[in-house]
């Protein structure tokens, strides 16, 4: 089998003459979930759209399960797609808007029905099949949606921000969720967010995009712990991003800590903020420079011995800790 | 939460799949330039043949030469100069004129009150829709049966008067109510408002409450609310309802004969006369003049906003 | 085109809704004035004329639409309208929703379209229909009614229709078409299955619209009806020749037939938006 579910090979897409995507090529391995990243108009939303074929591919080809999926139209690519907004029918309820895809191939009605409620079972959407689209809340229209994506038996799903419009609780639920669904059906996800937590929460494969390019990409921990570019780490957040004379580097924020005096790599400047985060707290400096960075200290440390905005202060960090970012 | 397992959940690879390649495979789909060409087409040729042809006739006619037997191909101005040059031509227009601008003005304080009171006071959008009806209702009446049907009421003996006399605000028949310049224009308002009502409300419900909220944050009183959000961003509805009222009143012949007592012409009634004593040249001629008078009016109004936006983004 | 969302906030009424509220019920009287006119003196008695004072109290004039009469046998002319307008209406449907659909991309030659339904629409509707007259003269064909008179009146309604569907397009979300394509469903399929059911609310709406432009039309049709007469036209010769309570009654009569008529069709869109809205048994 092969071992790619997704690959894009010099993708561009092109809207006039902006360059949305800029000539992008990624391999994302079978039954993986993969997270694409990036701020707005990094072209994420075009790049799924692309696999899923809502978009024509201006240079470039888009392989899906070894084939070349192109010029093909959504229906015969393998795919499913999650929409932002859901594009649940309202003018069906749950059970028919489930079997759609199946009525589409005219499947006997008694059979489509009988699947519909198998996959609605799945979503934990079952007593609801004789309900309208309007009557159900974000978060029972996004299962719904899932089902009837989900029924067309789809190598590759692929999801729309479909957290973006869910209240933080139940952001936390789906993300455990689609996880839980993407290891029992043993497909492909690709997720498209902008929320970095998100990202890193559910990614086998995370692909960070900037200005129609892959920044980079790789395991979460990987992204986070060895940031190749000053973007990615401030993107991702946590980091602090240094000048030195021998070029960039980024500390992470929780191996940073308030010392008085030290041999090892530090920072000095004055506190600018003191934020409780609860498990942790955030001290925010200017340094003499001028530079803003951040120590993410432990509570009990922080509490042991405070510090006020104002008050003078040296951020150090070990060595090893240090890591070298390209120029970019 | 138990999950409840799918067995075998097996991606579809094969069913209603190619056995594909790496390859492309050559697309299959319709350009959408022709897609819309073929969806448009039917209104398109419709409209080019009903419309568009008619018009350039008259253009053609207007040139022609004529007596009193029949009408000859040709390429002469004469109709045009006798357009131009008759007085009674400038009279007429002059007339219609004043009446369109009137009955403009008067249908845009009074559509706008209405539709503001429509969109913005009426909380209830079942209440809403239902007045809106009302307001329809009297549509469905023949226009002209309405139009004859004020003379009861406004005649020396009608109705109106009636009550004026019962109610002892005057002691005799006021006579300015019909075959009047008031009654003609009353009839216009009568007619036309709606046309008013219509684009305005549709224009006033597209504005975002959270910006009249934020209006009166600032301070704004309700008519400063009005004259500075409010009115700018229903520009498209006004100008549209503005040009819909016009044209009518500038192509109207009955309503103004009817109310006027056939003391006032309009610019088509006059038309209407020598397209019946078949004098086609003089009558296309004269019906090209209006047609440039209500192009450039309508283009005008277009240039100050952007219909084509408005309408068909 | 009627706003949906709560505009006017909750509490109390500002003064403004008091003054705005007399000038709307001034309106809608002065709207009904006439309509009340013609519905008390179309009950006027057998001698009386079109004015006051009201001499007796008669179904005469209702009678009266049924009797032949000099100018024509009105049931038969309101037929001829109804058959016209249904026509009309059923042309106008069709090619405005396939335009809506059309202008939902950019095309060569879109504004040109465009402006020739605005030009169709504000031109005087007496020219149009001259002028389509004249054509089938110098074409050499008869003017009639299911021919040059049905196309006077698209040149009516087609602009209106395709303005309308504008409106209703716009709407209308793109993802709908998007994720039926994505679930498998041809172009037709996805037109009759989806696109057609969420729009068809709208689409009445249009459809309902054109059939009363085209029943009440008069310019356009005078020119180009031929010798077969429209309600609209008979009541006009009727006003020239012989104006009598039966214009009244007419008006009363074609009244209360658009009201059943229409009434009929909002309750039929009324019942698909609450169905669409409430639990259908799965």
């Amino acid at each position: 089998m092969m071992p790619y579910a997704v690959e894009l090979v010099a993708v561009t897409k092109r809207y006039g003459t902006t360059v949305a995507v800029d000539g992008i090529s990624l391999r994302i391995p079978r039954a993986s979930y993969c997270c694409l990243l990036g701020p707005s108009g990094c072209g994420k939303t075009s790049t799924l759209r692309m696999i899923a074929g809502h978009e024509e591919v201006s240079d470039g080809d888009i392989l899906i399960s070894d084939r070349n999926v192109t010029d093909l139209p959504p229906v015969r690519r393998g795919t499913a797609m999650m929409f932002q907004s859901y594009a649940l029918f309202p003018h069906l309820n749950c059970l028919d808007n489930v079997a759609f895809s199946l009525k589409m191939r005219k499947v006997a009605k008694a059979e489509r029905l009988a699947a519909a409620r198998e996959f609605l079972t799945l979503v934990h959407m079952d007593g609801y099949a004789g309900r309208m689209p309007a009557q159900l809340s974000g978060g029972q229209q996004q299962r719904v949606a899932l089902a009837r994506a989900l029924i067309t038996r789809p190598d590759v799903l692929l999801l729309d921000e479909p957290l973006s419009a869910l209240d933080p609780f139940l952001r936390v639920r789906m993300r455990d969720e689609l996880k839980r669904l993407q290891r029992e059906l043993g497909i492909a996800f690709i997720h498209v967010t902008h929320s970095q937590e998100e990202a890193m929460a559910l990614a086998d494969m995370m692909v960070v995009m900037n200005e129609g390019r892959i920044c980079q990409s790789g395991t979460p921990r990987e992204v986070f712990d060895r940031p190749v570019s000053r973007f990615i780490a401030r993107f991702i957040g946590g980091h602090n991003v240094l000048a030195t004379p021998s070029g960039p580097i980024a500390v992470r924020a929780d191996r940073c800590r308030l010392a008085a005096t030290t041999d090892e790599p530090h920072v000095s400047g004055r506190v600018a903020a003191v934020e409780y985060q609860g498990a942790l707290v955030r001290v925010s400096l200017v340094t003499d420079p001028g530079d803003e960075v951040s120590a993410l200290v432990p509570d009990s440390v922080f509490y042991a011995q405070p510090v006020q905005p104002g008050d003078p202060a040296t951020l150090a960090w070990s060595a090893h800790d240090t890591h070298r970012l390209n120029e970019a | 939460m138990s999950s409840t397992r799918l067995t075998g959940f097996q991606s579809l690879a094969g069913s209603i799949r190619y056995a594909g390649t790496r390859r492309r495979t050559a697309p299959r789909r319709m350009p959408g330039w022709l897609v819309s060409w073929l969806q448009a087409g039917p209104l398109a040729i419709v409209l080019l043949l009903l419309f568009f042809i008619p018009m350039l006739l008259f253009l053609a006619v207007s040139f022609f030469d004529y007596d009193r037997v029949g009408i000859y191909p040709a390429f002469i101005f004469d109709s045009y100069h006798d357009v131009f040059t008759n007085p009674a031509t400038y009279e007429i227009y002059l007339d219609s004129l004043r009446f369109a601008v009137i009955t403009c003005g008067i249908t845009l304080v009074l559509g706008i009150a209405i539709a503001q009171f429509l969109i913005f006071h009426i909380r209830s959008s079942l209440t809403r829709t239902v007045l809106f009806l009302l307001c329809a209702i009297p549509f469905w009446t023949s226009a002209i049966i309405r139009t004859i049907a004020w003379i009861p009421l406004l005649g020396r003996e009608g109705a109106f008067n009636q009550l004026l006399m019962a109610l002892r605000i005057t002691d005799h028949p006021l006579s300015f109510l019909l075959f009047s310049n008031f009654a003609v224009i009353l009839a216009y308002v009568h007619q036309l408002t709606l046309l008013v009502v219509g684009p305005v409300a549709n224009s006033m419900g597209k504005i975002d409450p959270a910006v009249l909220e934020a209006a009166t944050d600032a301070g704004a009183s309700r008519w400063q609310i009005m004259r500075n959000v409010i009115l700018p961003l229903s520009k498209t509805g006004i100008m549209l309802g503005v040009v819909l009222v016009f044209t009518q009143v500038m192509g109207d012949f009955f309503i103004i004969q009817q109310m006027s007592g056939g003391q006032s012409g309009s610019v088509v009634s006059e038309l209407s006369t020598e397209i019946q004593a078949m004098q086609y040249p003089p009558a296309a001629a004269s019906a090209m003049v209006l047609v440039l008078v209500v192009a450039v009016f309508v283009g005008g109004a277009m240039r100050v906003v952007d219909v084509r936006k408005e309408l068909a983004s | 085109m009627i706003a949906a969302g709560a505009r006017a906030a909750p509490g109390k009424r500002p003064w403004t809704f008091y003054v705005l509220g007399t000038v709307f019920g001034l309106y809608l009287s002065f709207l009904y004035g006439p309509m009340i006119v013609i519905y008390i003196l179309s009950f006027q008695g057998p001698n009386g004329g079109v004015t006051f004072p009201m001499e007796g109290f008669s179904l005469v004039w209702f009678r009266n639409i049924f009797q032949v009469g000099q100018m024509g046998y009105i049931p038969a002319t309101f037929e001829r309208s109804v058959a016209l307008a249904l026509l009309v209406s059923a042309l106008t449907t069709a090619m405005s929703v396939a335009a809506g659909f059309a202008f939902r991309r950019r095309f060569p030659g879109a504004s040109l379209v465009f402006y020739l339904a605005v030009a169709s629409l504000v031109m005087p509707s007496l020219l149009i229909g001259t002028g389509i007259g004249l054509e089938f003269r110098f074409l050499g064909w008869q003017t009639g009614l299911f021919t040059s008179a049905l196309g006077a009146q698209l040149t009516w309604t087609l602009p209106f229709g395709m303005f309308a569907m504008f409106a209703i397009v716009n709407r209308f979300d793109r993802s709908y078409d998007e994720a039926a394509s994505d679930l498998g469903a041809s172009a037709w399929q996805r037109l009759r299955h989806v696109t057609l059911p969420i729009l068809l609310p709208g689409i009445i709406g249009v459809a309902m619209g054109a059939f009363t432009l085209s029943y009440d039309e008069y310019a356009r049709t005078t020119m180009t009806s031929g010798t077969q007469n429209t309600l609209p036209l008979e009541i006009y010769a009727l006003i020239s020749s012989a104006t009598s309570p039966v214009l009244f009654a007419i008006g009363t009569l074609t009244t209360v037939v658009s009201f059943t008529v229409i009434g009929g069709t909002l309750w039929v869109i009324f019942r698909i938006q609450r169905r669409r809205a409430s639990s259908r048994p799965a």
